[in-house]
């Protein structure tokens, strides 16, 4: 057996390891860390636009769900992106997933919301309070049913909306939006990461 | 006398080619056309005469769909494939640590 034999079989052996783990890293990473950041710059910048230059009123619900359109729409084309690079794409895979998951529960978030403007006797300040319990309940069924990490999230998410809603409800946007910004950003990072380290 | 242990090797994997699909293959289990195409940067023609040879040989199974009205043509990896593949990863394992023993 010849030098050139075996030089021929290292190379065979580190083109495989090379294609075995890009394939391994195109599969299923439909961007799910990019999206994530994108939801946590979301929430910063919707909690600091409100603060600094939304006046209180009926204005912060088209503050929000005009940000929530941007963030979606974004979402949509990272989403597409990675989706391209699967080695067989599913047909339409974001839209499904939202409008199948997502989409129920936001209406379900923006219908409570509107039960609370219309009921006098129920503060305002119970709104973020009551979306981003139900938003910690999707990420925990999403954590339960596919992802571990995302578990976590939910779990912070439910039991820091709860406290905040006890103990400091008049600031609990600025509390929760830097609890879910920063929640998601990190989630994020980490979902990346262990893309990365495949 | 004892075969020489790269006349072992399957000829059907010992192309640049067909040993990039069947790595992907192996990852996968099945993959679009155009994706192994975009990844092995091969042309239509060629990938199709790769397939062809693998798919005779039962080492891959070709699939035609329409969506969309487009054709999209999904390959997968047979059990036979798979086998022959991990016997071929073996015999080159092997031709490298006879070679660091000699």
């Amino acid at each position: 057996m010849n030098e050139k034999e075996r030089q021929d079989a290292l190379e065979s052996i580190e083109l495989i390891k090379e294609l075995v783990l890009q394939t391994k890293k195109h599969m299923g990473h439909y961007g799910g860390g990019w999206i994530s950041i994108i939801w946590g710059v979301f929430c910063f910048i919707g909690v600091g636009g409100q603060r600094l230059f939304i006046p209180q009123g009926a204005l912060i619900g088209v503050w929000w769900t005009a940000l929530a359109v941007i963030a979606g729409f974004a979402s949509y084309l990272v989403s597409r992106r990675f989706h391209k690079a699967q080695p067989v794409r599913a047909e339409h895979y974001y839209m499904r997933y939202f409008l199948q998951f997502w989409f129920p529960l936001m209406l379900l978030g923006y219908t409570l919301a509107l039960f609370i403007v219309n009921i006098p006797s129920i503060s305002n300040h119970y709104i973020p309070i009551v979306i981003l319990l139900v938003i910690s309940t999707g990420y925990l069924i999403i954590g339960f049913m596919f992802f571990r990490g995302i578990l976590y999230m939910g779990a912070i998410g439910f039991a820091g909306t709860i406290v905040s809603a006890i103990f400091f409800l008049y600031h609990s946007d600025i509390i929760l939006g830097a609890l879910f910004g920063i929640g998601l950003i990190i989630t994020g990072i980490v979902i990346n990461n262990q893309w990365k380290s495949i | 006398m004892e075969e020489h242990i790269a006349v072992k090797l399957d000829k059907a994997f010992h192309q640049k080619a067909r040993l990039g699909i069947m790595s992907i293959l192996m990852a996968s289990g099945e993959a679009e056309f155009n994706y192994l195409k975009e990844r092995l940067n091969l042309t239509d023609g060629n990938l199709s005469s790769h397939l062809s040879l693998l798919e005779k040989k039962k080492y891959v199974r070709l699939k035609k769909k329409f969506v969309k009205k487009k054709p999209k043509t999904l390959c997968q990896i047979t059990e036979k494939g798979h086998n022959a593949f991990k016997e071929y990863l073996n015999h080159l394992e092997q031709i490298i640590r006879t070679m660091s023993e000699e």
